[in-house]
């Protein structure tokens, strides 16, 4: 099982966001990109799991491009994958709820509407996996919470729990941790090296580098929406071979202004002096 | 101090007063009804679309919670009338009269601040409906429970503007009662134009305090909705 971006390319308007991108995962593996905040890393991401197509290139499942599928078929492939973003994004509804979300839209729309009326009437059970996916990120003992009420921290793993959930065979993760303290930093690294060993296969974008270091299997740095540089941790943060990923490790390249999610808000990266 | 009003029922006594405070609850939550299951996909639609012309489409949606309702009960007896291009379906004075004037105007009120509740529904909830799995129908979905509260507000302000309407259902309902005093077309509102008119002030306010108590009843009902979402986010 693949997923990969090949050769992509996304503008907006007259800036070009993504500028022919080739990078894939697959099952067991974790890739991280990195680069300064408004390079692409969540442009990316966002074609990855299907938001929307690339201007050029192609979106692959197993060497399928999933813009030449069908909308059902397309469905089927995206319901393999799920994503979590920098803000949780949770609903207002308590914890257990959030976290079964997924399973539920893939249910028959009998069952999800037999499941609401037991729901109401008080049936709280939780499916196992939505049960396992909670233990993972320590919060079982939240499920009954109003998920709004929770802290920052235990709202990301919540939003790491729903996605995981769904027994995914890719995760793509959009700065998991940037509002992270470091204890919740490392219980969700540590889940992600869990989901990586039931053989999930995990995109991380962040510009934490030492989080890059500690997970990844492979890093790709980009840059000004160009894939500068893939390779091994080893490699990108010790020995790499384009200067600009040099810079960037040294501390060398600033960040000028925030992407959007939709990669619609440009930056202006630059080298300090 | 014990205040003592005598009050002379209407003929009919209280079956004639049962009678419309059923019609008149008939009718308001019929059109309200109806009007929430168009105002909810619109709202959805409006909100959720970026097309030309938005802003006017928006425009006209506001426009028409300002609807004078004496207009609206005359254009919907012209078009119902025999002479009208709907006369063949013979509505014109009967209840499903006021419950289409009663649907014209409650629905740009409950879709304008459905909308609004709709559009406060942040991007990144709808982005994690959809990253989870989630169908367009599942995102609205999602968008819909988010927005929950802010459209039982839009309902029960649809409802107020139905239940207290007066002047188009006059028109076009025709304000009928029955030889036997049971009400046909007349509601709370239209009997105490009736009641005022006649000089019989007193059953006019018994009538107006039991229009008052009904949508205080339903006000109550959205409020304690209200209050349990608010319960929940700080649970």
């Amino acid at each position: 099982m693949t997923l990969s971006a090949a050769t992509v390319s996304v503008s907006y308007g007259p800036d070009t966001v993504l500028n022919d991108v080739s990078l894939g995962v697959e099952a067991g593996e974790v890739v991280t990109v990195v680069g300064p905040s408004g390079t692409g890393k969540t442009t990316l991401l966002r074609l990855l799991g299907m938001f929307r197509r690339p201007d050029d290139g192609t979106i692959t499942w197993n060497d399928t491009d999933v813009w030449g599928l069908s909308e059902t078929e397309r469905l089927a492939v995206r319901r393999r994958i799920s994503m979590v973003f920098q803000e949780p994004s949770l609903f207002n509804a308590p914890v257990a709820q959030n976290v079964t979300y997924g399973q539920r839209v893939r249910e028959p729309w009998r069952e999800r509407i037999r499941k609401s009326i037991r729901n109401l009437v008080g049936d709280r059970t939780l499916s196992e996996s939505a049960r396992d996916a909670l233990d993972t990120v320590g919060l079982l003992d939240k499920a009954d919470q109003n998920a709004l009420s929770l802290s920052g921290g235990e709202a990301q793993r919540v939003a790491f729990a729903r996605a995981l959930a769904v027994d995914p065979e890719i995760v793509l993760l959009d700065e998991p941790s940037s509002n992270l303290d470091p204890r919740n930093t490392a219980v969700l690294e540590d889940a992600i090296r869990r989901a990586r060993e039931r053989g999930v296969g995990v995109v991380v974008a962040t510009h934490d580098m030492n989080q890059a270091e500690r997970i990844s299997d492979r890093v790709g740095f980009i840059y000004d929406g160009k894939l500068v540089e893939t390779g091994p941790p080893s490699q990108i943060f010790d020995t790499p071979n384009d200067s600009r990923t040099k810079q960037f490790v040294d501390g060398e390249l600033m960040y000028d202004v925030e992407e959007t999610t939709n990669g619609q808000a440009r930056k202006s990266t630059s080298v300090s002096p | 101090m014990t205040l003592l009003i005598q009050v002379q029922l209407p003929d009919g006594g209280w079956a004639y007063i049962l009678s419309i405070i059923f019609v008149s609850l008939q009718v308001s939550v019929t059109a309200v009804g109806v009007s929430t299951l168009v105002s909810l996909p619109v709202a959805l639609l409006v909100g959720f679309t970026d097309f030309p012309g938005k802003r006017v489409v928006t425009a006209v949606i506001n426009t028409g919670m300002g609807f004078p309702s004496v207009v609206v009960g005359l254009v919907v007896l012209i078009l119902l009338s025999n002479s009208g291009p709907l006369g063949g379906f013979d509505l014109a004075f009967t209840p499903q009269a006021m419950m289409i004037s009663q649907f014209i105007l409650a629905t740009p009120v409950i879709t304008s601040v459905s909308l609004s509740a709709v559009e406060s529904v942040e991007q990144s909830v709808r982005d994690a409906a959809f990253a989870m799995g989630g169908t367009d129908a599942d995102v609205g979905l999602v968008v819909i429970k988010e927005a929950r509260y802010g459209i039982v507000t839009a309902i029960l302000a649809g409802f107020g503007r139905a239940i207290s309407e007066v002047g188009s259902i006059l028109i076009v309902g025709g304000n009928i009662v029955f030889s036997d005093g049971q009400s046909y077309t007349r509601t709370l509102t239209t009997a105490i134009t009736v009641e005022a008119r006649q000089g019989r002030y007193e059953i006019g306010l018994v009538l107006g305090a039991i229009l008052l108590l009904l949508v205080l009843g339903v006000n109550g009902l959205g409020s304690w909705l209200r209050s349990k979402g608010r319960g929940e986010r700080s649970a």
